[in-house]
Parts: structure tokens; C-alpha cells; sequence
């Protein structure tokens, strides 16, 4: 039986990849952070119960900015593979805590490839770099061949873990796999991400709760895909016989406005009525246009996208909605309150 | 009277940048990490400046010193750099050569926006390109931590001009050396290997590849071009270089010619001692530095390595240098050749 670490687990990402690695009969396990709230919701539905003889997933405490706890984490665990999802994930607020970015983000990977090199070579790494490398970039669509310029400290911090794979594939012969994800969304996305806050937006919106959704730029254009879908890519690569890095992508590039555009009417709604700019969400150097070209996951890796960017927008808005009925007609006992 | 702050001003850089700034006026404030560290290259400018111990790794340390220091412009100097060091302690190198920019461009960003910032940004971000001679345009590919950190603060330095529009830039500085480089550099080591067969303390001196090439220059006219950055009227970000690319052979060649002596009986190529992995070949091209900031190298190649053999021939001959036991020495001061180039820089 094949043994898998995430980090990240309670992630978008984390959950989907551990949804998948389960019924190929992987032994999952994942790390958390210590918090004081909860914070397995995406993975409350496929955690096992305590008295459960066949569990599967291990959740272990362990912190990026822990090496201590990472070398114990992989001479107790010894995983076959290593998917490193964990991150401060967020664009702005890295504008915000830049030094706590690149602790958590770049650091924590070189601890992480470090706590590798003492322990285990023979484990596969998987990095989860970011479109958001290419930053100011004018080349589009962006490939594994484009220069990078990132423009936000999370995208210097993703550039820079980015880098130290590479560095590990080349020098010490770690099987080491970034995958250059651009934007993957789905119903799990955390609520302050720009595609979620829109689809739970639309349904509070026509449920009464909120009368409006202030934005950003609504002119940034972002290559939009679906997250089970991108994971399905993660496992991939760290099958191959060697390492190599890939873009992942839909190959469309669509603004934010088009997604207000798209979301509100599904819904049935007019956007223009309801949204309103908010010049605190712009970012402080905006990247414009993100597009990926993912030739080379299709050619190698076999891998093409089937949700496109319409079918995704509104298995979004479904969800938002179902899930605001749920919690309104009292289904889940343990609802996320409105916080806004 | 402009203030500078400098970190890491025990250093080579840091040395020769501290002399270069006292000469033009500037009241000069460094940091070393502790007062155990090597403080020679300073000791004859220490009643001069002002030292603050600091390892920068912390917010609040950085704060004080930019709280306590108000200087106009900073340098930013500090970082785990000996060749050695490319692979070491990666998490080390990235907390000091990569998040302590991110750390000083965000104090100066709350403390004063006005304070002018410079980041001794390095060829080594350029690693294993293909495109050569390199220009501020060329795409990053770093090849090993070092690199890879010098990256990160290379980027994270054109955020905050842009983000913050704080008057910050890269300088990204090809090898540049000078008799107080360190010993564990190959230059240094060509140069007191020379010296030192020359007067008959050694007999060989062993070497990695002979035909590595790198672009080298004088540390001196660095420095300078780091200060004519923070004196232009627009942030930007500037390769320094000479170049021109000499490979190991010829540095040895030049070095032994000015002893009177035939590298070629002296040197051996050690297959062991060739570092991981190496290919593309770093050059730049200064064509921007030229043209901007008017900066062009004082020192060619041949003046540097007799500067830095003649030096070693000094301290070797005043004995200051215990040569075959005590390797970490280092010379202390500017010699006669230095002081010489320096005058050069500032006419």
C-alpha cells in the first residue's frame, strides 16, 4: 500500500487530493496546524471515526515553521509520496505579512526539502507552485518556458520554493515535480478567494441576505479551472518515470467581470444592480491577465481539462445555493455563521 | 551629512562601501552580527563608524535599527556568501539573504519611505541560463540556494518599488574581488598561492576546474556603483560587471606572471574539488550602468590580480599572515595598492 503525506490537507486542494488517493488505496495522511477553531471542515466527510479498525487518513500537529516537527513527521510516516500544498495562500494579505508569507511559504518548502535529504530520498515531492510566478509577465499564454515576474510577496515565496525543487531535482536527485497551477476553483474554495466570495455572493443575494457584493478590479483576466480536476494532474506527475515540471490549465482566460456576468445570471440576476467597487480590494500591483498553456500535462501527462469555465461558474452557484438552503433550513447542525 | 546604513559592514563589500561613503561625508552606521564575528576589515575605520550587533532576523530588530540608525540610505550587504556556503543551512540562507529584505523594505516602508534602499542582488540569480552576456532583461534561473535566496530579494525588492513606490533597487553584482576577500574564494586563493610559492612557503596549489570563467572585478568600483544607484532621480534595478569573462587558467596565469613564476608548474587541476553542477557561463553586460549611472570599472582585469598578489606578497613578507596554520586570517586595511584604486573611484 502506497503511503501519501499532504500538507495542507485541510486545503481546497488537500481535500479533493485526498479524495482521490483514498479509493486508489493510498494510506493518507495530512498535517495540521494547531488552531483553536475548527478547521477540517473539507475533510470532516471523509475522516474516519475513532473506533474505525480500517482508517485510512491520519491527521498529525505538526507547523512548516517547524523543521523539529517535520523530520519526526517523515521518519514516523515514511511517505512513498509528498504532495507540499501548505501555504499562506492568499495574494493580498501577503501584501500584509510578508515576512510571515515567506516563512510559511518558502521557508517551510526548504525545511520540508531539507527534513527529506536527512531522513528519506527515496520519497517523490510534489510542489505546488503557482501561475501567480508569471505575475507582471506581458508573454501569454504562459507555459513552463515563459520567465517569471512575480508582483506580490506570496508569488516571490511561491517563485522561490519554486526554484529550491528544481535545486533538489538537479543536485540531489530527488524526484521533485512543481505543478504551475493557475487558478482552480470549486465549491470548497475558501470564501475570501474572488471566485467564491461571487458564487456565495449570488446566492445570498437572491435568498435576501445581502444586498451587496463589493469588489475589486473586475478587469483581471485569470485562466479559471476545476480543483478535482487539477489534483487528478498532481497525482499524475508523481507517477512518471521522472520528474519534470508542468503548467496546469485550461487554456481560457476569462475577467472577473465576465464571472459576475456569468454567476449573477444563472441566478437570474442583473450584476450591475448589486455590485459595487471597493478600492480595498484591489491588489496593490494587479497582475492582468493569467493564461495558461497546459500542452505539455496533455501531451505527457495525458492530462486535458473537462469542467471549462461555464459549467464551473455554475457548479459553483448550485452549491453556494444548496448550501445556504441547508443552513437555513437548519440541515447542518454545525453551519458556518454569516459572518459579513 | 547624509547617513548611510550598512549591513554586514564587516565584510569585503561592506568594507571598502564604508571608506567609499566616510570619504564622501556620509555619517556611516553597520551591522555585524556579533562581536565575535571578523571585525579586521574595519578595525582601521572603527573609530569612525558606528557598529550595532545584529543578526536582522527579526521584525523588531530591524526596526530598531532603522528607528536608531535614520539613515537616508540603505545598504543591504548581509548574507551567508562564502562559496562554501551556496549549499549550507538553506533554511539559514533563505531567513538572511532572503527574508531580511523583505524585513528592511517593510520597516522602511512603516519607519520612513523616503529612506533610499539598495539590494546586493547577485549573478548567481542568473545560475544556469543560456542566454550570456546577461542583462537586467534576462530570465532568472538560479542553481543552487544561494541563488535561489538572492532571487527571492532580487523580486521582493521590485514589489515594494512597486507596490509601495519606495526608492529601492537590485544591484546585481557579478564576482568582484579584492585582497580582503575571503581565503576561501578561488581568487584569494590564486593570489596568496602565488605569493606564498613565490617567497617559497608552498609548493602547489590544487584547484577545481581551470577553465571555469567568470566575469570578475574589482570590489572597489561596486561599491561605487551601488552608491550611483541611490543618487539617480528614478528606482531601477542595474547588472554590474565588467563584461569581460577570464577563466580560472587565466587568473592563474596572470597571478604567477607577476611573481616571475609559470602557473603551469605550480597549479593541479583536482576533479574532486569541481563544486555541483555547473553550466551556464555567467557574464553581464553593464551596457545600462554605462549609460545611466555613468559607471565604468576602474580596475581591469590584470590590475586586480596584481593588487591582490601584491598584497598577499605584503602581509606574507610583514609576517602578519602565519601562512601554512592559520587559514581564517585575513589582512587587515587597506594596503598602498587599494587606497591607490579607491582614490581612483572617488576622483
Amino acid at each position: 500500500m502506497k503511503r501519501a503525506l499532504i500538507t495542507g490537507i485541510t486545503g481546497q486542494d488537500g481535500s479533493y487530493l485526498a479524495e482521490l488517493l483514498l479509493p486508489k488505496g493510498y494510506e493518507v495522511h495530512g498535517i495540521k496546524r494547531r488552531s483553536s477553531s475548527f478547521n477540517t471542515g473539507r475533510i470532516d466527510n471523509i475522516l474516519p471515526d475513532w473506533h474505525e479498525r480500517e482508517a485510512r487518513l491520519f491527521l498529525h500537529f505538526a507547523d512548516l515553521s517547524d523543521s523539529t516537527s517535520l523530520i519526526k513527521l517523515l521518519c514516523q510516516i515514511q511517505p512513498d509520496e509528498i504532495y507540499h500544498l501548505g501555504a499562506q495562500s492568499h495574494v493580498r494579505v501577503s501584501y500584509e505579512i510578508p515576512e510571515y508569507t515567506g516563512d510559511v511559504t518558502a521557508l517551510g518548502t526548504i525545511r520540508l526539502l531539507e527534513a527529506i535529504r536527512v531522513v528519506n530520498f527515496k520519497t517523490k515531492f510534489y510542489q505546488a507552485s503557482s501561475s501567480e510566478m508569471f505575475g507582471t509577465t506581458p508573454e501569454y499564454p504562459q507555459s513552463e518556458t515563459t520567465p517569471f515576474r512575480p508582483s506580490s510577496p506570496y508569488a516571490c515565496a511561491k517563485l522561490y520554493a519554486h526554484w529550491m525543487a528544481v535545486n533538489y531535482r538537479e543536485s540531489y536527485g530527488l524526484f521533485a515535480c512543481n505543478g504551475i497551477l493557475f487558478n482552480h476553483e470549486s465549491p470548497r474554495r475558501g470564501e475570501t478567494f474572488v471566485s467564491r466570495k461571487i458564487t456565495r455572493g449570488v446566492a445570498r443575494i437572491r435568498a435576501g441576505l445581502q444586498e451587496k457584493l463589493y469588489m475589486g478590479n473586475l478587469d483581471a483576466k485569470r485562466d479559471w479551472g476545476y480543483t478535482p480536476e487539477y489534483v487528478e494532474a498532481m497525482w499524475r506527475m508523481m507517477q512518471m518515470e521522472r520528474p519534470d515540471d508542468f503548467v496546469v490549465a485550461t487554456g481560457e482566460t476569462h475577467s472577473v467581470r465576465e464571472f459576475l456576468e456569468t454567476a449573477f445570471a444563472y441566478a437570474g440576476l442583473d450584476w450591475e444592480k448589486y455590485v459595487e467597487i471597493d478600492s480595498r480590494y484591489f491588489r496593490p500591483v494587479e497582475v492582468d491577465h493569467l493564461e495558461g498553456d497546459a500542452s505539455k500535462a496533455e501531451r505527457i501527462l495525458g492530462w486535458r481539462p473537462k469542467v471549462k469555465f461555464h459549467d464551473l461558474v455554475r457548479l459553483m452557484v448550485d452549491s453556494d445555493t444548496q448550501l445556504l438552503e441547508d443552513q437555513l433550513s437548519g440541515q447542518l447542525a454545525r453551519c458556518a455563521s454569516a459572518r459579513d | 551629512m547624509p547617513a548611510a546604513l550598512i549591513t554586514g559592514i564587516n565584510g569585503q563589500d561592506g568594507s571598502y562601501l564604508a571608506e567609499f561613503l566616510l570619504a564622501k561625508g556620509y555619517r556611516v552606521v553597520g551591522t555585524t552580527p556579533d562581536r565575535s564575528s571578523d571585525q579586521q576589515l574595519i578595525l582601521h575605520i572603527c573609530d569612525r563608524i558606528e557598529i550595532v550587533e545584529t543578526d536582522l532576523l527579526g521584525q523588531e530588530s530591524v526596526e530598531d535599527l532603522l528607528r536608531n540608525s535614520k539613515p537616508d540610505e540603505v545598504y543591504n550587504l548581509a548574507a551567508r556568501a562564502s562559496s562554501r556556503d551556496l549549499w549550507t543551512q538553506p533554511v539559514a540562507t533563505g531567513d538572511l539573504n532572503g527574508l531580511t529584505v523583505a524585513r528592511l523594505l517593510d520597516g522602511i516602508r512603516r519607519i520612513d519611505p523616503r529612506i533610499r534602499f539598495v539590494q546586493a542582488s547577485s549573478s548567481e540569480v542568473f545560475g544556469n541560463t543560456a542566454e550570456t552576456p546577461q542583462t537586467e532583461a534576462t530570465a532568472f534561473q538560479p542553481r543552487n540556494p544561494y541563488g535561489a535566496a538572492k532571487a527571492y530579494g532580487h523580486w521582493i525588492t521590485s514589489v515594494y518599488r512597486q507596490h509601495e513606490g519606495l526608492f529601492a533597487c537590485s544591484s546585481i553584482l557579478y564576482n568582484h574581488e579584492s585582497p580582503r576577500r575571503k581565503i576561501d574564494y578561488v581568487t584569494r586563493k590564486i593570489s596568496r598561492a602565488a605569493a606564498l610559492i613565490s617567497l617559497e612557503e608552498e609548493k602547489e596549489l590544487r584547484l577545481g576546474r581551470l577553465d571555469a570563467r567568470r566575469d570578475w572585478g574589482f570590489a572597489g568600483d561596486y561599491v561605487r556603483a551601488m552608491w550611483l544607484m541611490l543618487q539617480q532621480a528614478l528606482p531601477d534595478d542595474y547588472i554590474v560587471a565588467t563584461g569581460e569573462t577570464h577563466s580560472v587558467r587565466d587568473f592563474c596565469a596572470a597571478a604567477f606572471a607577476h611573481v616571475g613564476l609559470d602557473y603551469r608548474d605550480f597549479v593541479l587541476e583536482d576533479a574532486a574539488d569541481c563544486r555541483p553542477p555547473e553550466t551556464g557561463l555567467l557574464a553581464g553586460n553593464p551596457a545600462k550602468a554605462h549609460r545611466v549611472l555613468g559607471w565604468k570599472p576602474a580596475v581591469g582585469f590584470q590590475d586586480l590580480v596584481r593588487m591582490m598578489v601584491d598584497a598577499d606578497l605584503q602581509t606574507v613578507r610583514s609576517g602578519e599572515i602565519h601562512v601554512r596554520h592559520t587559514l581564517s586570517k585575513q589582512s587587515s586595511g587597506a594596503t598602498n595598492q587599494e587606497k591607490t584604486a579607491m582614490q581612483e573611484n572617488l576622483s
